[in-house]
């Protein structure tokens, strides 16, 4: 390993395709997870598309109710368990956590591979879903008992497959747990490590914690459907609830494994493009793990009518309100830091700023679904459908995209088409908008979800939302062009530090060396957003 | 990790680190605990909800049986412990034969539920049979929770015993010594987890009448 | 590397060794936990409830037991324990939400 010049980086040093699906470099399986997420993530997106064209019009205009039904099951599927769950930290983490904590790897290198490759078994296991058997499972992503059980789709491999995810998502947080604790650079104390590792660290755990539960409960369900006994049937004893509680009790933590690394995303682009310090730094590290710690205890507001005990929804509602305690944290101090900054605009500070926008719209309609009354009227309508994607979609997805063009210049050494990239960025924060906003005003009215039709009234705001959508693929296919134009024919070298940015990351080369540094990394005097005292940083 | 410019980054992915590899294990174990503990939180609601006919099954459930499956994995318990003591006083010898002795464990173990296994499915009591179908509401829940709850144990009991052969294996050949013990260390901590959900499985099961 | 102490806290000490003649008196005391947790169970089948709750609280005391020493929880870093007390601290918060849900129907 000493004989590897540093004069390569990481993307010259071996060449061919074994050199990339059987690498152990934190970096390369960062971009194996990278291209295999863009590619199912546009998967995703044909079926939401899909599902959008269906819904253009009242009455059926593209596909059968039943071929709709599987297309939002595989939609969610996609999305959730190989999109965005994995998403920020498989990518970005894997790639910059050993980087922004001075060190060479992650911990267990060969672990994160076996990852990948578990990340990849579970994806092809989940779309053989499509060719083989009977048909996509037409049950919505959450696999509710006891239709689940009695359904003639494909539902066992789709619940082996996110079985088989899970794995990978559990291997990926112990991995980073270890990594945090053991492999800090000297000097770098858990109060001086950069945010987005704060935020890995919360992540990782509820991924570790939080995961295992759901893997027995799937498993209950395949079990049932092979032996058919009726786990979950009062007529032999069961209680069909008792599946829901221990689904949420793994998949609302899980809105937290989707979330906090985007906030640790936002808290690494504002400093830099704000050139100050981040505002309350402990607040934001500690309200993480208190956003993971309290995101445990409130699965039940998922429940709220399906038949729960009053003082279960009475306790379940308390909780949830407490844990936007610390998200308003975060956003306060999100917005504390542009207070007063020298704010450098460009694209991935407009990504981060349409994050905070939308991600209040996200959490403040999350505040009428966690109250008892509002939830009763807006449980299983458009309105739930609109708020968890303004909180995934508008906050994840756009956090995301923000760090993409943040890093792009790290990772590639090639800087994209600002212009271009910034007119993406309009097309998809408009679209967007006018995508899911119409879906909130739909569901206020009171149009359900999960149906291929719909009444009358509820025309409008269903072409508007479609309309939408053709934007926002728009913006999308341009975005996403633009990136690989730039990776293919960019000559507009970025040098080691564009942004301005004081993390470690940006004291390496772009592309960073195999070793990931060519000189010691030097760390800021006060925590890693000190920009009275930073480092200088000479090409 | 040394770099060719001529400086050594301090912390390294690459560097053999017992620390990492032993909190890594303990983390892994902690998914374990939780995978089970999805299950004892089946069993708790069901048995709040079926009192009485929990109550009336776990008598079918042979005590004596039970208590000798437990004295022996209280043992290996003690005898793998006693393995990474020898190994870390540098006996490999005694390390290997007390290692062959936690297997020997795992395997009366096996046998021994074997036994169980199939006097239950003698009587019909595997969910499926005639005799289960029949078993009114909530006797059925037992029998599919203990043949789920004490299988998936049994396959963990499987999993561990193939790791200490993997340790025997190495340790023979020379890669585990009184300096480089991890493996057998993290053997161990896997080896005592399968003991301490039978620590539970035992009297939920079992004795609680 | 004047820093290098910064890392005290997470490098472990020299590692301590147990004797064999622990080991044999860890399992001395949980065979005799054993064996009050059956004959309580068998013999005082009458006290149903109260033998549910001294089972499990005899179990979590084998538990402990095994944790402490056989797992050498006592010698290694307060990390693992503090871990430890969190893992088992969340899953009797999922028992006991679970339960007051049910015990409200």
């Amino acid at each position: 390993m000493a004989t590897l010049s540093t004069e390569l980086n990481y993307l010259q040093a071996k060449k061919g395709l074994f050199s990339w699906i059987f690498s152990v470099d934190h970096k390369r399986i960062a971009l194996l997870y990278l291209y295999s997420l863009i590619t199912f993530f546009l998967v995703g997106v044909t079926l939401g598309i899909l599902m959008r064209l269906e819904l253009l019009n009242p009455g059926k205009d593209l596909v059968e109710a039943k071929t709709y039904n599987q297309i939002f099951t595989l939609h969610g599927v996609i999305m959730i368990f190989l999109f965005i769950i994995p998403s920020i930290p498989a990518v970005f983490g894997n790639f910059f956590l050993p980087i922004m904590l001075g060190t060479d790897d992650v911990s267990f290198p060969r672990l994160n591979l076996l990852s990948w490759w578990i990340y990849i078994i579970g994806a092809i296991m989940a779309l053989s879903t499509l060719i083989f058997g009977d048909g996509p499972a037409d049950t919505g992503w959450t696999f509710y008992a006891p239709y689940s059980v009695k359904t003639g789709t494909n539902v066992t491999m789709s619940v082996l497959a996110a079985f088989v995810l899970g794995f990978s998502s559990i291997l990926t947080g112990l991995n980073f747990i270890v990594t945090i604790h053991r492999l800090r650079t000297p000097g770098m104390t858990f109060l001086k490590m950069p945010l987005f590792a704060w935020a890995l660290y919360a992540t990782s755990w509820i991924q570790l914690l939080a995961t295992p539960i759901i893997g027995i409960t799937l498993m209950m369900i395949v079990a049932e459907r092979f032996f058919g006994v009726g786990l979950f049937d009062p007529s032999i004893g069961g209680d069909p609830i008792l599946y829901q509680h221990l689904f949420w009790i793994y998949s609302h933590p899980a809105v937290y494994i989707m979330a906090l690394p985007a906030f640790g995303i936002i808290s690494e682009l504002l400093p830099t493009f704000a050139r100050r310090t981040i505002f309350g730094y402990k607040a934001i590290a500690f309200s993480s793990l208190a956003i993971a710690f309290v995101g445990y205890f409130i699965w039940g507001h998922h429940m709220f009518t399906s038949g729960m005990s009053g003082t279960g929804r009475f306790i379940f509602s308390i909780l949830t309100f407490l844990v936007a305690i610390p998200t308003a944290i975060k956003v306060f101090n999100w917005v504390a830091t542009l207070y007063k900054g020298s704010i450098h605009v460009h694209t991935p500070l407009l990504y981060a700023l349409a994050f905070i926008f939308q991600f209040m719209i996200g959490g403040f309609t999350g505040l009428l679904l966690g109250a008892l009354a509002t939830d009763i009227h807006l449980h299983d309508t458009y309105f739930v459908v609109g708020h968890f994607h303004y909180v995934m979609f508008g906050g994840t997805g756009f956090a995301f995209f923000g760090a993409l063009h943040y890093w792009f210049p790290k990772i590639w050494g090639k800087m994209y088409n600002a212009k271009v990239a910034n007119t993406a960025f309009t097309l998809l924060f408009i679209g967007f908008n006018t995508l899911y906003f119409p879906m909130l005003i739909a569901g206020l009215m009171g149009m359900p979800r999960r149906y291929y039709d719909y009444l009358p009234e509820f025309h409008l705001p269903n072409m508007i939302s479609t309309f939408g959508s053709w934007i926002l693929a728009v913006g999308l296919i341009l975005m996403l062009g633009n990136l690989i134009y730039a990776y293919f024919k960019s000559k507009d070298k970025p040098g080691r530090n564009p942004w301005g940015g004081i993390t470690l990351e940006w004291q390496t080369q772009s592309p960073p060396p195999v070793q990931n540094f060519d000189r010691m990394p030097e760390l800021p005097k006060n925590g890693p957003y000190d920009f009275e005292h930073k480092p200088t940083i000479k090409e | 990790m040394e770099h060719a410019s001529g400086f050594v980054l301090p912390n390294s992915g690459h560097n053999r680190d017992a620390e990492a590899s032993k909190m890594g294990m303990w983390l892994f174990l902690f998914t374990e605990l939780l995978l089970f503990g999805g299950l004892f939180i089946v069993y708790m609601v069901y048995r709040m909800i079926n009192h009485e006919a929990f109550l009336l099954s776990s008598f079918e459930l042979d005590v004596t049986m039970g208590t000798i499956n437990t004295v022996v994995l209280l043992v290996s318990s003690m005898t793998i412990a006693m393995s990474i003591t020898a190994i870390q006083k540098g006996n490999i010898k005694l390390s290997v034969n007390l290692l062959y002795a936690t297997l020997a464990a795992a395997i009366i173990f096996m046998v021994i539920k074997y036994f169980e296994w199939s006097s239950k499915i003698h009587h019909g009591l595997f969910p499926g049979m005639d005799y289960y179908e029949s078993l009114p509401k909530g006797e059925g829940l037992f029998f599919y929770l203990y043949f789920f709850m004490t299988g998936l144990h049994a396959l963990h009991i499987i999993i561990g015993a193939v790791i200490i052969g993997v340790v025997i294996y190495r340790t023979k050949k020379g890669l585990v010594t009184s300096e480089k013990y991890t493996l057998t260390e993290n053997a161990g901590l896997y080896w005592h987890l399968v003991d301490l959900i039978w620590i539970y499985l035992f009297p939920l099961f079992y004795l609680i009448h | 590397m004047e820093n290098k102490n910064l890392h005290k806290t997470e490098n472990h000490k020299e590692h301590h060794i147990s004797s064999y003649k622990d080991h044999f008196s860890t399992l001395l005391a949980l065979l005799l936990l054993t064996v009050v947790t059956v004959v309580v169970s068998v013999f005082g089948a009458d006290l149903r409830s109260l033998s549910v709750a001294t089972a499990l609280l005899i179990a979590t005391v084998k538990v402990v037991v095994v944790a402490y020493y056989f797992m050498h929880l006592k010698y290694d870093m307060k990390l693992y324990t503090w871990l430890v007390v969190l893992v088992a601290v969340l899953f009797v918060a999922f028992t006991a939400l679970t339960s007051i849900e049910y015990f409200n129907r």
